[in-house]
C-alpha cells in the first residue's frame, strides 16, 4: 500500500490563529454540508444523514482539534464509514425503499418504470452495504464530488489505487444490479 | 480512471484511439460508472446548519467511565496534555520505585489498588522537585498505518483480527516518538510544597537533594476504533469510551542517580496519604526491577490476573460493566487493548493482535 506523505495532506479548512471555538464553529460551517452529502448519498435518507454528520461532529469535537490538518479528512472518512455503517445494519433490520429520494425526481417516468427505477436504487444500495469497506467508501466519496487527492486523504491510501477500486467497484455493482433485473 | 483528467493523456490517449480492444473496455467502465452514479443519485439533503451547530455544540461533554480521559486522543491539546504529563511522570515516580538497582525496565505487569487519596498523595510528588523533557511527548494523529510507523520510529501498530461484531472498522491512528523526562528532586521544593499542603514531609534520604530520575517512554503507537459511530438505541451521551482501543510501546525505562531505590521507595511510601492497601501491594511485588505497576482505582474498577499471548498480563473490567481492557509486556514492549466491550472480548483481541 502507497501511504500519502505527510506533506501532501496540507488540506487545513480552518484559518490559523482561531480559539478552539470559534475553529471549530468554522470547521463545521466549512465541512457540515458535504459530511451530510456524503452520507445522503449512502442512505438516501435526509434525516438519518443528519443524524450521522451530527454524530460525527460531535465525536470529533470531543476527541480532536478543530486545527487539526487532517480534520476534513477524518469527517469525510468518517461520514463514509458510519453511513455505510447504518446500511449495513439497516440491510439486515428491513428492506429499504428509497420512496423520499424518488419524490423529488423522475416525476416524468409511469409508475411501473419508478418502481423499476426504486427496485435499482434498492438493490444497488444493498449491494454497497456488501461490498469490502475500502472501495464502498472509495465509490461514495468520488460519487460526492471529492476529488480523487481528496478520498485519497480520507482513506489515507495512495491516489493511484482510486481509479482501480473505483472501476471494480462500479463493476461489481452495476452487474448486481443487472443480475437483479435479468432474473 | 473515466473522469479521472489525468487518465487518459500522452502515450495512453495515442494507444486509446488505435485499439480497439481498450475502447471497449473504456466504453464497458464509462457504462459502469454512468449507471452506478445515476442510480446513486439522491436529491440533496435540506438541512438548517445553525440548528444543526446549536445541537452539535450543546451535546453533553462525556463523563469518562474510568473518570480518565484518553490524551492521546486530542494532539493539539498542549495545556490538557501538560496536566496529564505531569501526572503521568508523578505516576511513573509509582512505577520507578519498585526498581531494585538503579535501572528499571518492566517485563511483567502486576496490579496494584489505589484510591483517590493515593493518586491525590502521589501527584503531589511532582512538586517535589522539577520535571524537565528532554525529548517532549509529541503525538501524532494520523489516517494509516504507515504513517503511524513512520512517526513512532517504526513501531508498527499491531493488526487486530477477532474483532467482535459492532465494533467499527473505522480506524484512527496515533504515534509518539520516543520521550524522556528528567525529575529532579530538590528538598526546598518538596519542603515548601508539603507545607502548603499542611503536612509534614518525611525525612529524605541523604543525597536525595539535586537526585535525578531520568525516565523514557515509547515510541508507541495507538490505533482508535469506532469513535465515530455509536450503538443502536444509544444516545449521543452514552459515548465515554472509543470502542476499542489498541496500543503498544516500548517498555518505559527509568533511571537514577545519587539515591538508591529503596530509600526512595521508602521515602515514597512515607508520604501522607498514602494507603495501606497500596503499600501492602507495593511491598508484595516479587521481582520489582522488572514489573511494570498497573495502578487500579480501586472505587472504580477491578482487576484480575490473566495469561495473555502467553504471559502474564492484567484484565481490567470496571465495575459498570460496560468498559474493559487488558495491558501485558511483552519483549520489550508495553500492550493495551481498551475499550467499551466485554472483558472476554478484550482478552480475546488481545490473544489475537499480531
Amino acid at each position: 500500500m502507497v501511504g500519502l506523505n505527510l506533506s501532501a495532506r496540507r488540506m487545513t479548512a480552518v484559518p490559523k490563529g482561531l480559539s478552539d471555538e470559534e475553529a471549530f464553529e468554522a470547521l463545521f460551517t466549512a465541512e457540515y454540508a458535504r459530511v451530510v452529502g456524503i452520507a445522503n448519498r449512502v442512505l438516501a435518507d435526509p434525516h438519518e444523514a443528519e443524524d450521522v454528520a451530527q454524530e460525527i461532529f460531535i465525536d470529533f469535537h470531543r476527541l480532536h482539534s478543530a486545527t487539526a490538518e487532517y480534520a476534513p479528512a477524518w469527517l469525510h472518512r468518517a461520514a463514509a464509514h458510519a453511513s455505510l455503517n447504518r446500511l449495513r445494519g439497516a440491510r439486515r433490520r428491513q428492506k429499504r425503499e428509497f420512496a423520499q429520494a424518488l419524490e423529488a425526481e423522475d416525476k416524468t417516468l409511469d409508475p411501473q418504470k419508478q418502481a423499476e427505477v426504486a427496485e435499482d436504487r434498492r438493490r444497488l444500495r444493498d449491494a454497497l452495504g456488501r461490498l469490502a469497506p475500502k472501495p464502498a467508501a472509495v465509490l461514495v466519496l468520488r460519487a460526492s464530488g471529492l476529488s480523487y487527492a481528496e478520498v485519497a486523504q480520507a482513506l489515507g491510501i495512495g491516489i493511484g489505487q482510486i481509479g482501480t477500486l473505483l472501476r471494480r467497484a462500479e463493476a461489481t455493482l452495476r452487474k448486481e444490479v443487472s443480475r437483479g433485473t435479468s432474473n | 480512471m473515466v473522469d479521472d483528467p489525468d487518465a487518459k493523456v500522452g502515450a495512453d490517449a495515442a494507444h486509446l484511439d488505435g485499439c480497439a480492444e481498450c475502447q471497449a473496455r473504456f466504453k464497458l467502465a464509462s457504462e459502469d460508472a454512468r449507471s452506478v452514479a445515476t442510480l446513486l443519485a439522491v436529491p440533496e439533503a435540506p438541512f438548517d446548519v445553525d440548528k444543526a451547530f446549536a445541537r452539535v455544540t450543546g451535546a453533553p461533554k462525556a463523563q469518562p467511565t474510568l473518570g480518565l480521559r484518553f490524551p492521546i486522543l486530542r494532539p493539539a491539546a498542549r495545556p490538557t496534555l501538560a496536566l496529564v504529563a505531569a501526572v503521568v511522570a508523578a505516576a511513573v515516580v509509582v512505577v520507578a520505585f519498585a526498581f531494585s538497582g538503579f535501572f528499571f525496565k518492566p517485563a511483567t505487569v502486576k496490579p496494584v489498588p489505589v484510591t483517590v487519596a493515593d493518586i491525590q498523595a502521589l501527584s503531589q510528588l511532582a512538586d517535589y522537585g522539577t520535571i524537565t523533557w528532554t525529548k517532549q511527548p509529541d503525538l501524532h494523529v494520523v489516517t494509516s498505518p504507515t504513517e503511524a510507523a513512520d512517526a513512532a520510529a517504526g513501531v508498527q501498530p499491531p493488526t487486530v483480527s477477532g474483532l467482535p461484531s459492532g465494533i467499527s472498522t473505522n480506524i484512527t491512528y496515533a504515534a509518539m516518538p520516543q520521550a524522556q523526562a528528567v525529575f529532579t528532586f530538590s528538598a526546598d521544593k518538596a519542603a515548601t510544597a508539603a507545607a502548603s499542603h499542611g503536612k509534614t514531609l518525611p525525612s529524605m534520604p541523604a543525597g536525595m537533594d539535586g537526585a535525578t530520575l531520568t525516565i523514557t517512554v515509547g515510541p508507541a503507537v495507538g490505533e482508535i476504533f469506532g469513535t465515530l459511530s455509536q450503538p443502536a438505541g444509544s444516545s449521543a451521551n452514552d459515548i465515554s469510551l472509543p470502542q476499542l482501543v489498541v496500543a503498544k510501546s516500548a517498555a518505559p525505562t527509568a533511571t537514577s542517580t545519587q539515591v538508591t531505590v529503596t530509600q526512595l521507595e521508602d521515602f515514597i511510601l512515607a508520604q501522607p496519604g498514602i494507603s495501606p492497601e497500596l503499600k501492602k501491594a507495593v511491598e508484595a511485588i516479587g521481582d520489582p526491577s522488572t514489573t511494570l505497576l498497573i495502578p487500579v482505582p480501586i472505587e472504580y474498577a477491578n482487576s484480575t490476573q490473566v495469561t495473555v499471548q502467553g504471559v502474564d498480563g492484567v484484565a481490567l473490567g470496571d465495575n459498570t460493566g460496560v468498559g474493559s481492557g487488558v495491558v501485558w509486556v511483552k519483549d520489550g514492549f508495553v500492550y493495551l487493548v481498551a475499550g467499551s466491550l466485554k472483558q472476554s472480548d478484550a482478552i480475546n483481541i488481545a490473544n489475537n493482535l499480531k
